[in-house]
């Protein structure tokens, strides 16, 4: 890969992250009150002022502030959480990662396989009856909000059929048992919430992945394909899928920014304690410095997928390596 | 052909006749796309159920005015069964149709508005504001958006406090609807400003500055014109968007509870744990009616993008 691509983009992202930190710096100071008088309300004035020393905050808020507040978050320290008594955001953001990774790690990964295949075939079969059905229901699961899929599949498959759990990610007193058994039960309170992502999902890379193909089809070198006398089997292996993939990568990684807002909102369907809940318990407590833990981390994430779909693009596609 | 000068009365009334043959070709155009008619017809009855509420099922019904008893199932008296509260949800969909079409409406102005004064700003005067303007959109394009405006919404409604109303409008709905507009105006602009580029480059856009027009008015009378089919395009698919931002928004508690938008309904019918209480009429006639807006939007949109913009035609 050329190098240069390659420095203009991670370039980018940097620059990109530096904007980040600094709203992040702006959305903290718009807050009303001053930080010292909401965390440490109860304490005496002496208190208050020792501790606002202790902070900083008796500082300007230009360099002085800006310096430390730059130099924690490059430490990792993104203070303490109002909410949940004397734990670090770090801390608290830490324990709800890995329910979220796991559930959104596996959806998208479904989504993706299945959404993909579903739209090439769509797209090649254009007008066929896989065609008219998949993107009937593409097209109203992409008007239908992450939530309310999350809603039917519950009261249908838990309340209704009670085939599987409503809420939570592990039983009561599961940990008592064997390790597989764990493992089965995680699976059965995984299932639900992860249909709900992968169904989501699949909707809008299945559009997605349709549109791409059916461009592709209309390309010269197609056409140049089909008069070499290919089968079509051939050409849309060799020649029209490899081409329609490059928009799909692109589209995928923006569309990360939307999969987070459903992804907060699937959570909090299944009460799965991931970083969707988080959101919801911060937000109404009003835990800011858990909030814009959330807001640091998505988006460093967001941005970080960005780059690494710009350096598979590079991969796939020798073009815009220069 | 005489080349007599036209007197400006007989130039109005050509521009007119101009313009309404326009307007009936693009009917002719659009009434081919039978998605976009169809989405056209789901339109007109929910702006009829939001203009119309109170005529059609009674004033808003509240805790206090609530006449059922609470999760009843569907029945003659309650079709659509009653919420939490003994309202009668058939009332309070309708009434969800108001304050989620106002809510979308007003933030799809605002977006559309940023989107339009960037791209069209940065398209045209280019150089060194197109490139700081760009960095921003690309900014904004790749900010996860929606996080952003669920930490904004709280700040600034602690900010100005939830009592307040803005220009006529509750402070709790205003700060959803600035929200919802700062956080998703950048695709807009982004789209605008690639039109913008190529429409500088013509013809009439050297004569106006050759006459002496200035850039804002060469904006105004020349740019905007010829970007409006993308913007009108625009709004539209926007408009969806804006609807699923502000569900979202409210589902996970934003909202206003004393004006309940479809978003609003779903939040209290997820807190009541009405889906683990079997009440599917507590939250399938908001959900069935974000749905069919959204879809209609997405179906009118992609056709009038279809009508409005032929050059991308070819391609479908």
């Amino acid at each position: 890969m050329g190098s240069r691509y390659l420095a203009r983009k991670v370039v980018q992202a940097l620059l990109t992250i530096a904007f980040i930190v600094l709203l992040n710096f702006v959305l903290f100071r718009m807050m009303p009150g001053s930080p010292d008088r909401v965390l440490a309300r109860n304490l005496p004035e002496t208190a208050r002022a020792e501790l606002r020393s202790r902070w900083g905050l008796d500082k300007p808020l230009i360099p002085d502030q800006f310096i430390a507040y730059v130099g924690s978050t490059l430490r990792g320290d993104l203070g303490g959480s109002y909410k949940f008594n004397g734990r670090t955001v770090v801390d608290v953001i830490g324990d709800r990662m890995w329910p979220t990774i796991i559930l959104f790690g596996l959806g998208e990964l479904i989504a993706i396989v299945v959404g993909l295949s579903l739209g090439a075939y769509s797209g090649w079969r254009r007008g066929g009856p896989v065609d008219y059905i998949g993107n009937g229901f593409s097209l109203v699961l992409y008007s239908m909000p992450y939530f309310v899929i999350g809603m039917l599949l519950l009261i249908i498959f838990a309340t209704g059929l009670g085939w599987f759990p409503t809420s939570g990610m592990f039983s009561l007193g599961v940990r008592f048992q064997s390790f597989p058994q764990q493992v089965a039960d995680f699976a059965w309170h995984l299932a639900l919430p992860l249909a709900t992502v992968a169904i989501g999902l699949i909707g809008q890379y299945s559009i997605l992945m349709r549109s791409s193909i059916i461009d592709t089809l209309t390309e010269d070198y197609v056409t140049t394909a089909r008069a070499k006398g290919l089968t079509e089997g051939r050409i849309l292996r060799s020649h029209a899928l490899p081409n329609a993939r490059l928009p799909a990568v692109t589209l995928i990684a923006i569309n990360l920014g939307y999969v987070i807002a459903g992804a907060i909102t699937v959570e909090v369907v299944f009460n799965w304690p991931g970083i969707g809940t988080l959101t919801v318990t911060a937000l109404n407590a009003r835990d800011y410095p858990v909030l814009q833990g959330i807001f640091i981390l998505l988006s460093v994430s967001v941005v970080l997928a960005n780059l690494v779909a710009d350096l598979i693009y590079g991969v796939l596609d020798p073009r815009v390596r220069t | 052909m005489t080349s007599r000068p036209l007197s400006a009365g007989e130039l109005r009334a050509e521009r007119w006749r101009l313009r309404a043959r326009g307007m009936r070709d693009f009917g002719r155009r659009f009434a081919r796309r039978k998605d976009g008619v169809i989405g056209i017809v789901v339109l007109a009855v929910f702006a009829f159920l939001a203009l119309f509420p109170s005529v059609l099922v009674g004033p808003l019904q509240t805790a206090t005015t609530a006449p059922g008893l609470p999760l009843q199932p569907p029945s003659l008296e309650f079709p659509l069964g009653t919420d939490d509260l003994g309202r009668s949800m058939l009332n309070l969909t309708v009434h969800g149709a108001r304050i989620s079409m106002v809510i979308g409406l007003l933030a799809t102005a605002v977006t559309v508005l940023i989107g339009a004064v960037i791209g069209i700003a940065s398209g045209y005067l280019g150089g060194r504001t197109d490139t700081v303007l760009m960095r921003i959109t690309d900014f904004f394009l790749v900010l996860p958006t929606f996080v952003l405006a669920l930490i904004l919404a709280p700040i600034i409604l602690d900010l100005i406090g939830t009592d307040a109303t803005i220009l006529g409008i509750p402070s709790t709905l205003f700060v959803i609807i600035v929200v919802i507009g700062v956080t998703s105006w950048a695709s807009t602009a982004r789209i605008i400003r690639s039109q913008a580029l190529s429409v500088k480059e013509r013809m009439f856009v050297a004569r106006a500055r050759v006459i002496g027009g200035g850039g804002a008015h060469i904006m105004w009378r020349h740019i905007m014109p010829n970007v409006l089919n993308l913007i009108v395009a625009n709004t539209v698919l926007t408009f969806a968007g804006a609807i699923l931002t502000e569900t979202t928004l409210s589902f996970i508690g934003l909202g206003d509870p004393l004006l309940p938008s479809w978003g609003v309904i779903l939040n209290s019918a997820q807190t009541s744990g009405a889906p683990g209480l079997g009440a599917w009429w507590y939250f399938v006639p908001p959900a069935t009616c974000i749905v069919l807006v959204v879809l209609a939007f997405t179906l009118v949109g992609g056709a009038l993008d279809d009508v409005l913009n032929p050059r991308m035609r070819a391609r479908r």
